[in-house]
């Protein structure tokens, strides 16, 4: 190897990069705006920052779309680092969070009240007087989408909606198997269930934001849903959100429940569809509401005195009604500025005006804080009730109870100075004490410097880089695990002892989830290992065409996870997909329904993983065959010795020392991995029962904002694994020297 | 006798290698056929691999529409410092740990693993105060960092293995040629860990060319953006470019499959039992 050109490709490299360091936060004509805009939304959005910077020339307005929970965690603790971007876009339940937190500039001295008459109501989000966003878009709501040539006139009523749905849900060639549904939707996310607990007369939340979740409307909308699907059979059995948008798109759904932000990709997909006001429920003669929400804008608390003028501009520039009109026009969403809504334009689109109608049938969602834990109680409920696990009357108990619990997680509040104290003691005892027993280690480091010289010069860049970039985070979390911190005590939260561990070791689930979490990782790492390891030895054969099946067999390693581990999701898929219409056409087994109950699911996301996990090991076997000499295998040969015996006293013992670290990390990475949990069941679908600890964490972290608890979790979690890792090294020797 | 037994054996390797291929590959088959079907369709109740309709609109529309190849070159350029960084850091330290007995030699391999231990989401967290505070908010430095440190604790546990089973003779009779601790390594020890520093520079190279989460805290730049944030902005709740998403995963794979086929060649060892008596 050419060792010279390798250093002068390292300096061009590090060259470059202090080049393309061009990071001048807080520059006055520089706005960032964090959104999470859909893609053509996004693209109008560009437009018109574009015709902003041609009008203000020296101003870059840049836009960065965000995930939306990801935005509000990153939104939080940049803002309240003093960060973070100028503008902030998202639908009005975000304010809730922030205006607790206090991380939003209110807008009433920018705008007065004449041109604040312009907007809609709706659009302005107030908060204790502080007019915190002002929404561009009105809307995410659902209504009913028909497809006009199987339906000509939309049903008004839940009579016509089961009638129309029964005439049209078919079976053309008498397979058994439902060519063509009546209806479809996404009916198990709660979501996309509240405009028919609305529509039987419930709600959510009191008039004093106390959760009504128990009550007899919740019980008849549950029963309702599952008579759609078990009596009028006009639903299909298993339908998640991609599921009934393909059904839709391909013709063979004739309506749909979708919000605003679907329909323009029906058109695109050649459906002439019709938008309707979701039906009136007859049984008590209220209309099916959705929830409706604003979409809008909010500024960061820490934007400097001297670029508010130019935020204001901007903001300005992008209400401005022809804006809004090109907007609502060419994403279907509807405007919120009050001229708008005149327009001639607006009006003659029945899209839009059918959008309308259902807006004002609507229910705004409350942009309180609660409704996260909601959410969250409702879905694994709901589920379990849909799926017949438990009564609809259980079931409407079952909620209020767990949102009550919930309520009371998000708002936890402990001040207890003398366990504090205690920790903090301890805290720094621990340092000491630490210090003085390897004090004799650290002299004797000092001492040996120059005897072991090259080892530090060889060991130390690794180790700085590792530590540099771990120590903070990891010291900042083991302090957040003693404290108080969450939504209530985001800034001033103080040490409060070891209240969170207790909390984590009272949690009812965590035992549970803690021996799937163990279930999970060892058939994980064993067939990424078996696997992994079998086709290493057979490429390593070097029979004619290994070398096309060693590329093609790194491949599931290559692609990016996110959308094979849908795909996955999509071929588990009851009627559709790939893997039962396998067993059922060529094993002649019944089909199974993976994705609908916990065990099959827990099944159908753990063959996903070890998909994406066996070319890596895969990899690192083959790496490791190379380093036993191929004479040791004919010296074997010469003794006669069988295939087995060359595998267990050759090959094990030499690929050892290669497979020790992969299967180390192996374990631990899969015991923390989160991904492919979250995208094959959907978030820890049905009923919350696929979660590893992990994915635990996460929820409490991000949904709940329970940072403290959060921190205190995942010290558990270390802990359990730096015991794992401990024995497992003392066990198999792997940091000692085999020779 | 011994022939037929050979056939059957190498038959029985085919059959197994040919179903594992077509497990491998058929979900990534399907997404090809998300990246042809027209209307943004994730899934389809047609299992047809080639849907009505197809058509390569959405691999045009990456390179004409969207600023596809910025974003590979930016994460082109991220992921080749962070796989030198990670070859050049992890060699060595593997070697030290592998070749030295030092003060804090077993603190620092358990401590490279503990890296591993805590959970990431909440690492991420203080991180992104922490990268905010030293400045390195849309640098590509500390996405660098980041990912070096990300990638390390593997890749210096992989080489220490890998030096592990490389026998201590072929050092010790390096030393006895003239050659000092340094030259022998980087002589005789580095070139024979070949396999072991493709394997380094491969996970180097994967760490940094997908990762999203950092990569998001980091660059608000989107002239900085690199793939995985470009592939994020076709997606958002409800409402994917399927189309496009799946086509640029693709494109996304080419890389590192040429990079896998690029560096096979070095998977092979020269190592032989007769390079230690030599």
């Amino acid at each position: 190897m050419n060792f010279n050109r390798i250093r002068i490709a390292f300096l061009l490299f590090f060259l470059s990069l202090l080049s393309t360091n061009c990071s001048e936060q807080n520059n006055k004509d520089e706005i960032l705006i964090w959104h999470t805009m859909r893609p053509e939304e996004t693209a109008i959005l560009q437009e018109q920052l574009d015709e902003f910077m041609s009008e203000n020339p020296g101003v870059t307005v840049t836009q960065v779309f965000q995930e939306t929970e990801k935005m509000r965690s990153d939104f939080i603790v940049a803002s309240i680092g003093g960060y973070g971007p100028d503008l902030v876009y998202g639908p009005a339940d975000q304010i809730g969070p922030f205006s607790e937190i206090d991380v939003l500039r209110p807008m009433n001295d920018l705008f007065n009240s004449q041109y604040l008459s312009n907007f809609d109501s709706k659009a302005l989000i107030y908060v204790n007087g502080h007019l915190l966003q002002i929404a561009d878009k009105l809307g995410n709501h659902l209504t009913l989408v028909y497809n006009k040539k199987l339906v000509p006139t939309p049903p008004k009523s839940s009579g016509e909606l089961i009638d129309i749905g029964k005439k049209l849900t078919i079976d053309q060639n008498n397979d058994g198997r439902i060519d063509q549904y009546g209806l479809v939707w996404n009916y198990t996310e709660p979501y996309f269930f509240i405009p028919f607990l609305t529509g039987f007369g419930g709600w959510v939340l009191d008039s004093a934001n106390f959760p009504t979740l128990n009550t007899p409307e919740m019980v008849n909308a549950l029963r309702f849903i599952q008579d759609l699907r078990d009596k009028y059979k006009i639903i299909p059995n298993e339908a998640d959100y991609e599921v009934s948008d393909a059904l839709f798109k391909e013709g063979k759904a004739a309506m749909i429940i979708n919000g605003d932000w679907s329909w323009s990709g029906y058109g695109a997909a050649g459906i002439d569809y019709g938008i309707s006001p979701l039906p009136m429920i007859d049984a008590t003669g209220k209309y099916c509401s959705p929830t409706v929400a604003p979409k809008g804008y909010s500024i960061n608390k820490n934007v400097s005195p001297d670029k508010i003028y130019l935020i204001k501009k901007l903001l300005e520039k992008i209400f401005e009604p022809a804006n809004q009109i090109k907007t609502a026009l060419a994403t279907k969403t509807l405007p919120t500025r009050k001229e708008v809504f005149a327009d001639s334009a607006v009006i003659n689109d029945p899209i839009l005006i059918n959008s309308k109608k259902q807006i004002d049938l609507g229910t705004a969602l409350p942009i309180i804080t609660e409704m996260r834990a909601i959410w969250n109680a409702m879905r694994p409920v709901y589920q379990a009730a849909l799926s017949g696990n438990i009564s609809p009357e259980k079931a409407a108990a079952e909620m209020q109870k767990n949102t009550l619990k919930n309520i009371k997680d998000l708002r936890e509040s402990y001040d207890d100075p003398v366990g504090g104290l205690i920790v903090q003691i301890l805290l720094i005892a621990i340092v000491v004490v630490s210090i003085f027993m390897l004090r004799r280690s650290i002299s004797a480091f000092f001492s040996n410097l120059k005897k072991d010289g090259l080892a530090y010069i060889f060991a130390l860049p690794a180790l700085i880089v590792m530590v540099a970039v771990i120590f903070y985070p990891f010291a900042y979390n083991i302090v957040i695990s003693f404290s108080n911190m969450n939504l209530s005590h985001m800034k001033d939260w103080s040490i409060v002892g070891f209240v969170q561990y207790v909390n984590v070791f009272r949690e009812p689930q965590f035992y549970s989830i803690f021996l799937k979490t163990i279930v999970w990782t060892t058939i994980n790492v064993t067939f990424h290992v078996v696997i992994g390891v079998s086709l290493a030895l057979l490429l390593n054969k070097n029979l004619p065409g290994s070398k096309i099946f060693r590329v093609l067999l790194i491949l599931p390693w290559a692609i990016p996870q996110y959308i094979v581990a849908l795909t996955w999701r999509g071929m588990f898929n009851y009627e559709y997909g790939a893997i039962n219409l396998l067993i059922s056409n060529f094993l002649f087994m019944s089909p199974v329904e993976w994705l609908k109950s916990p065990m099959e699911a827990f099944v159908a996301v753990i063959i996903t993983n070890i998909w994406l996990g066996f070319p890596f090991m895969m990899i690192i076997a083959l790496g490791g065959l190379q380093s036993i000499p191929q004479e040791l295998y004919e010296a074997a040969d010469i003794d006669g010795a069988k295939w087995f015996h060359k595998l267990k006293n050759i090959t094990i013992p030499l690929i050892r020392p290669v497979m020790l670290p992969a299967i180390t990390l192996g374990v631990i990475w899969t015991f923390n991995s989160i991904n492919v949990v979250w995208l094959v069941s959907n978030a820890g679908e049905p009923s919350d029962k696929t979660h590893i600890l992990v994915s635990y964490v996460y929820k409490a972290a991000f949904n709940f904002y329970r940072y403290g608890f959060a921190a205190a979790f995942s010290m558990v979690i270390f802990l359990i694994l730096l015991a794992f890792g401990v024995t497992f090294l003392r066990k198999t020797r792997a940091t000692e020297s085999v020779y | 006798m011994k022939d037929k037994k050979k056939i059957i054996f190498n038959s029985l390797t085919y059959i197994f290698l040919i179903g594992f291929t077509l497990i491998s590959l058929y979900p990534i088959i399907n997404v090809f056929t998300i990246s042809i079907r027209p209307g943004d369709k994730l899934l389809s109740t047609s299992l047809a691999i080639i849907p009505e309709n197809a058509s390569f609109d959405a691999y045009a529309a990456l390179f004409s529409d969207k600023p596809f190849l910025l974003w590979m070159w930016n994460s082109f350029l991220v992921s080749a410092v962070v796989t030198l960084t990670g070859v050049a850091l992890a060699s060595t330290a593997g070697y030290a740990l592998s070749r030295f007995e030092f003060i804090g030699k077993k603190l620092s391999m358990l401590g490279i693993l503990t890296t591993q231990m805590f959970p990431a989401t909440m690492l991420l967290l203080p991180m992104y105060i922490m990268l905010i505070k030293l400045e390195l908010i849309n640098s590509y430095f500390g996405l660098i960092i980041v990912y070096s440190a990300t990638a390390l604790p593997f890749c210096v546990w992989q080489m220490k293995g890998f030096y592990d089973t490389i026998p201590f003779s072929l050092e010790e009779s390096a030393r006895i040629d003239g050659c000092n601790r340094w030259q022998a390594f980087y002589k005789i020890i580095f070139p024979l860990a070949a396999p072991a520093l493709v394997i380094t520079a491969l996970f180097s190279f994967m760490t940094a060319w997908s990762e999203y989460i950092v990569a998001a805290q980091v660059i608000q730049d989107t002239n900085l953006y690199t793939l995985p944030l470009g592939l994020k902005s076709f997606e958002s709740r409800l409402g994917t470019e399927w189309g496009l998403y799946a086509a640029a995963s693709l494109i996304v794979s080419i890389p590192v499959v040429t990079l896998f086929i690029f560096l096979s060649k070095w998977l092979v060892s020269g190592l032989t039992l007769g390079s230690v008596k030599g």
